[in-house]
């Protein structure tokens, strides 16, 4: 699916031309290409509702009215996959995997793995649901704030709950010298339990309007931006980090030689401490988008997404075994895995087979990877020799 | 000339025979909690079945979109009736898994001109036209109820409750702790929460009477326990247990004497009614005469249960 990612060099090209020279990404935008072309050809055409928007901005039913005077319904055919409407909801749908995929992509290059990214999104869900839910319209404390200082007090707690809990996982992580994968299943189940008792199991809403407003803002005929273009931000935020900065380097480097690393002189604790924190934050932004988009959180929410945020991970070209992987390449895995849960939909599939059909993508991606390595492995001896 | 005069006539009646014959397409998509849980894949042959009748008298083409996330998931809820929407479906059915979580997406589809009802779990506060289900306070006040009639009135009690956070399964704990209240001779020990599969089910009700042998009776608000075959591993009799939910694996916890009283949610017709609500809304331009469409829950005990039992072969497609 992927060639193999060394570490892009600072000092190769202009300062953008490795973000759009996609290296690992190629293989997957042909796939993203292929997939939509299928899509296209082969998902038919659906009749959809005419709207049209007021001076005022909302959106409005068009209505035909016949010799009689009666009013019926307005629609128009359109392609079900190759529409406006259909496109921004595939983005949607793909921002909250896609955005954590960008901080698990961080993780995995080092040689780690966060398996309780969906239990800090829980966590992050409700505590910045608690203190919307405070400030919002039927709030106990309603009047204490204006929306906009309680929007970004929610946004704060929201987002740094999640760096904390990476902060808690990085810690435990590198003082106790527990693998990973340990301290973060017993994550995975603390901080889910600690969502739960802070709610007592009950779901949060009534935020303060505006912030659904922003995140829900709409452009066009109904799009919602919001979720895709904090995805968009995210992608080109770790771009930068993982090639342009020292940092995202090191990064690379203790993936790929934690031994030769240490030697090098890279502060191995304080990177691993980093990685797990940022693997966090971005659970606390997909989390803070989720709120804002679907209006509550509960400690149930989230459960099972650490699968899918590695699975998106790994059909991106970020190996498991360290070392390797791109901000693009995770964000456009995240996007196939949606494109075919959308496609199976779309299609007329039945969902009963959804799991099998996903389930033997991923695993077909990562043989794909396997076979791309060994061609370019022997493209480099025959070279060589 | 005449005669292609003709011909265009032949062909143009014919179009317009063709045309005016032509059923009807209606698609409904059909959200349930879980994939898993056989109660919503009973709801799919109701809704399916109710396609297929109402179809008929109608003279309408109905089909069921099922779209529900593997695991109980709000926001795949949510996200499948968007893509619904997107995808013609001019009627949505839904059990939520987090009413607050899904009312936005129910309300856009309503707005798009999609009516969409409520089975089995409910939104309140959303814009669907109509909830067909238990009323999850009272069924907890019958589980409670038929419990206390078999244990003489006085006993210790466990409450087996499912996921901690469905708003449904939060009504009938209180409803048993409520109903509870009639009784001074009982005692409830705890509500006991657990992941909502058959396996963690048992492993809990294991867990609580080997540190709680004093428990007598278990009043549990969903039948996930007994969903397996060996969950109860008492003597029959000995430990008293009244069950929501009433499937047919359940059914020989009934007629070993495990179980006094198994009390059947209507699953079948979770589906069935749901469709036929949609139906009379989008053909017949008609609405259930209340928002709240309750459905009764069935008693089920060791007299009648083969002739309940008759019924799944039904309900699960097979007759």
């Amino acid at each position: 699916m992927s060639t193999p990612a060394p570490a892009p060099t600072a000092a190769s090209g202009s300062k953008w031309s490795s973000f759009f020279d996609l290296g690992s990404g190629r293989g997957l935008i042909l796939v993203v290409l292929f997939l939509g072309v299928v899509l296209t050809i082969f998902s038919g055409t659906v009749r959809a509702p005419l709207f049209e928007r007021a001076a005022d901005g909302t959106r409005h039913r068009v209505f035909t009215v016949n010799a009689q005077g009666e009013r019926t319904p307005a629609f128009t055919e359109r392609n079900k996959f190759l529409n406006a409407q259909n496109l921004a909801q595939l983005a949607k749908d793909t921002s909250f995997i896609a955005i954590m995929a960008v901080g698990m992509a961080v993780v995995i290059i080092s040689g780690g793995i966060d398996l309780s990214v969906g239990s800090i999104y829980a966590l992050a869900s409700v505590l910045g649901a608690l203190v919307l839910h405070r400030y919002g319209p039927q709030g106990d404390a309603a009047a204490a704030l204006g929306p906009g200082t309680a929007i970004f007090v929610g946004a704060l707690v929201c987002i740094g709950a999640g760096a904390l809990s990476g902060l808690f996982n990085g810690g435990l992580t590198v003082v106790l010298g527990v693998h990973p994968f340990i301290i973060t299943l017993g994550a995975m189940a603390i901080l889910r339990g600690i969502a739960f008792v802070t709610t007592k199991g009950q779901s949060v809403g009534n935020f303060p309007q505006l912030f659904r407003d922003i995140v829900r803002w709409e452009i066009g005929d109904g799009l919602s931006v919001v979720p895709l273009l904090v995805m968009l931000l995210v992608l080109i935020v770790g771009w930068i980090f993982l090639s342009r900065l020292a940092a995202g380097r090191r990064v690379y480097a203790i993936g790929g030689n934690e031994v030769a690393a240490r030697f090098s002189g890279i502060r191995i604790e304080r990177v691993k401490l980093g990685v797990y924190v940022i693997s966090g934050l971005t659970a606390g932004i997909a989390a803070l988008l989720s709120l804002g988009y679907y209006g509550a959180a509960s400690s149930g929410d989230g459960q099972g997404y650490e699968l899918n945020v590695i699975a998106a991970a790994v059909v991106g070209g970020a190996s498991l075994t360290g070392g390797r992987g791109t901000a693009l390449g995770v964000v456009l895995g995240a996007l196939v895995i949606q494109m075919i849960s959308s496609g199976i939909l779309i299609l007329g599939i039945d969902q009963n087979y959804s799991q099998i059909i996903i389930g033997s993508v991923v695993i077909a991606a990562v043989v794909l990877d396997n076979f791309n390595n060994w061609l370019a492995r022997r493209r480099l001896t025959a070279k060589s020799s | 000339m005449k005669r292609l005069l003709l011909l265009t006539a032949c062909a143009l009646s014919a179009f317009a025979v063709t045309a005016f014959s032509a059923e009807r397409k209606i698609s409904i998509g059909l959200v349930a909690k879980s994939q898993g849980n056989p109660v919503f894949q009973a709801a799919r042959v109701g809704a399916e079945d109710a396609a297929r009748e109402l179809g008929k008298k109608h003279n309408v083409s109905i089909s069921i979109d099922w779209r529900t996330p593997n695991e109980e998931d709000a926001q795949k809820q949510a996200e499948a009736i968007e893509q619904l929407v997107l995808a013609g479906a001019e009627g949505i059915a839904v059990s939520c898994s987090d009413a607050n979580k899904i009312t936005d997406a129910i309300n856009s589809a309503v707005d798009n001109g999609v009516p969409v009802a409520c089975f089995d779990s409910d939104a309140p506060n959303s814009k669907r036209f109509v909830i067909y289900g238990v009323d999850d306070f009272d069924c907890g006040k019958q589980v409670i109820d038929e419990l206390a009639k078999v244990m003489g009135g006085k006993g210790i009690i466990a409450i087996l409750a499912g996921n901690q956070n469905a708003p449904n399964l939060q009504r009938r704990v209180q409803g048993v702790k409520e109903g509870a209240k009639k009784y001074p001779g009982i005692t409830i020990r705890d509500t006991y929460y657990h992941k909502e599969t058959p396996q963690d089910a048992a492993a809990k009700v294991e867990q609580v009477m080997q540190s709680n042998p004093d428990i007598n009776g278990w009043a549990m608000i969903g039948g996930w326990a007994l969903f397996t075959d060996n969950a109860l591993k008492w003597q029959p009799g000995t430990v008293s247990c009244v069950s929501v939910d009433a499937l047919p694996v359940s059914l020989p916890y009934l007629r070993d004497g495990h179980v006094a009283v198994l009390l059947g949610q209507r699953s079948y017709e979770w589906g069935y009614r749901s469709v036929e609500h949609l139906i009379n809304k989008i053909v017949l331009k008609k609405n259930p005469a209340s928002v709240k469409d309750v459905s009764p829950l069935m008693k089920v005990t060791k007299e009648n249960v083969d002739e309940y039992a008759k019924n799944w072969n039904k309900w699960l497609g097979k007759s």
